[in-house]
Parts: structure tokens; sequence; C-alpha cells
């Protein structure tokens, strides 16, 4: 008796399905579904050093590198290899660059995104004594060594003269640091 | 036939979460361990201990576990409890995933809070004691001693 019941109501409910959709249209959601989920982590979205090697500059770069203001500076404490015959980038001729760094995060205010930056020191020759900077942003007290920019980070280099400062973007910043 | 689904794929959008957790301990790492231990934990020798290839060594003796909570870089850390602990196992997954032993419970921030709290005053002295355990147990020596 139940089972006839149960019989009729599913042919019912199963015929009402079949009358409203087709099964291209069932595959198709189905397909639609399985791709969009697929294709998430795909969306152009912040991932914090994702992959090996410097990461691409951003589209908009906007400032004067020699200068103090430039906004990738914003936590810089020494002189700019930009204006020591380097770059934001590269060392100076004659200096290695330090692979232990003081890393920190600067808001880019073209994009608004909070970029991760090493400040890799440039060591092996005297002070460059060109374009001194002194921003210091979220620079911490010596007693907090890993994010206290008053240490010569000439470490692992072959000398420990410091010469200047670059500034390597790591990433962008998925969170406010 | 798309009127039911854009609705749906909406939805999964909004739901999913942009930033996931092993995303945010790696940025974590980033700005907070990288600087010196460098982006692949191998650090420098002679000044930052390596942690790529080694760091899971320590789970394998008494008191190693503990030790790596307890040095200072990672008890004064600015970080709070749940995002060290985070951090501490995306490190040993990430860099030492092969000397994680196999019944290794991951660090959860209870753990950790009672660790840090308990912090070593002579580091050098307990990380050598560590070593030479290390060695003859395991018969591995650390690539680079601070």
């Amino acid at each position: 008796m139940i089972t006839n019941w149960l019989d009729a109501i599913t042919e019912r409910m199963t015929r009402s399905v079949a009358q409203r959709t087709s099964r291209r249209g069932f595959l198709g959601s189905v397909g639609a579904t399985l791709i969009g989920g697929a294709a998430l982590p795909l969306l152009p979205v912040a991932r914090a050093g994702g992959g090996d090697g410097q990461p691409a500059p951003p589209s908009q770069d906007p400032g004067d590198p020699t200068s103090c203001d430039y906004w990738r500076n914003c936590s810089i404490d020494g002189y700019l290899c930009s204006c020591c015959g380097g770059s934001m980038n590269s060392c100076p001729p004659g200096t290695d660059m330090s692979p232990v760094t003081w890393i920190g995060t600067c808001r880019n205010p073209a994009d608004g995104k909070d970029y991760i930056i090493s400040y890799n020191d440039c060591c092996g020759k005297n002070s460059c004594g060109a374009c001194f900077c002194n921003r210091n942003e979220r620079d911490r007290p010596l007693y907090r060594p890993g994010t206290a920019n008053d240490y010569n980070w000439c470490v692992g280099t072959k000398s420990i003269a410091y010469h200047c400062t670059v500034t390597l973007i790591l990433g962008v910043a998925t969170t406010p640091s | 036939m798309y009127r039911t689904e854009f609705p749906l794929l909406i939805a999964m959008l909004v739901a999913s979460p942009f930033v996931t957790a092993a995303d945010l301990a790696r940025q974590d790492y980033i700005l907070n361990c990288q600087g010196c231990h460098l982006a692949d934990g191998s650090g420098a020798p002679g000044k930052v201990p390596n942690l790529k290839g080694f760091l899971g060594n320590f789970l394998h003796v008494p008191g190693g576990r503990e030790y790596m909570i307890q040095v200072p870089g990672v008890a004064h850390s600015v970080l709070d409890n749940g995002r060290l602990a985070a951090v501490m196992n995306w490190v040993l997954e990430n860099f030492s995933r092969d000397q994680v032993p196999p019944d290794h419970v991951p660090f959860n921030a209870d753990e950790i809070g009672r660790l840090r709290a308990d912090g070593l005053l002579d580091v050098n002295t307990r990380r050598a004691e560590l070593l030479a355990t290390i060695e003859k147990k395991l018969g591995v020596k650390a690539v680079t001693a601070p």
C-alpha cells in the first residue's frame, strides 16, 4: 500500500522534472559548475610570493625611485642603490647582495595594494653617501631584531661593509600585516 | 537553463575563501621569518640555522619539539599562538616533510602558548645537546650550526 503511494509520488515527481528540464541541460549545469569551481583558483587574486623568483612588477609604479618619497622606500633606513650606480633591484658593481634581509610591506598608491618588500643591503664597499633615506614605517626597536632596520643587514655576504639598499618586490600581501 | 546555475556559481564565488590558511601561513613566514631563514628555509651558514631538510629531525628526540617553539625567534614572535602554530606546521610541511615522523601531531595554539611562555635561557647549549642526540640517534648532522 505504502509502496504504491511512494511509487506514485516518485513517478509524478520524475515526470514533472523530465517535462521541465532536458538531459543536456542537466549535463550543462553540472559542467558549468565543475568548470566554474575549477576556474575559481585562477581568478586574479593576490597570492603572497606565489611561485619562485622575482614576481612581475606592478603595472603601475608611480614616483621616482631615487626619491625617499617613492612608495617602495616606506621602511628604508639607508642609501638608495638607485642613486649609487645600481637600481631598485640590483646592486652597484663591486658589491654583492645580502641574502638575509629586512622584509616589510609598502602600499602602492596607484593600485592601493600592499606589496611585500625585501630591503636587501648591498655590501662590499663603504657607504655610498647618496640619497640617504630614513622613513622607518613599521620599524621596530633593536630588541625585535627581525624587524629592526638599524642593524647592519650585511649577513651572509663576503664583506660586512654596508654600501646601499635595494627594494625587491616579493609579492602582494593578501592580508594586512 | 542558466536560470538555475548562475545563482549557484555566484554563491560559490562569494563563499570561496580567497585567502586560504596556507596562503596566510606562507605570508606570515615571509614577513616574520624569511628575512633571516630565506625563501627556501636554508638560512645563512654560521649565522642563521637551516630549516630545509632538517627541522623535522628535532621531532625525533626528547625536548626537540619543545625547543622548536622555545627558541627566541619563535617564542618572541609578534604572531599570536594560532598563527604561530600555523606557520610552524607550514614550515615543517614545506621545508622538512621527509624528516617529520609519521606519528607527528601538528602544533596547535594551546601548545604554542604553553611552550613560548617557557623560553630558553641558554639556547646554544640546548641546541648543541639536541644536535648531538639527533646525530647519535639518526646519524645526521646539522648543515649549518649557528
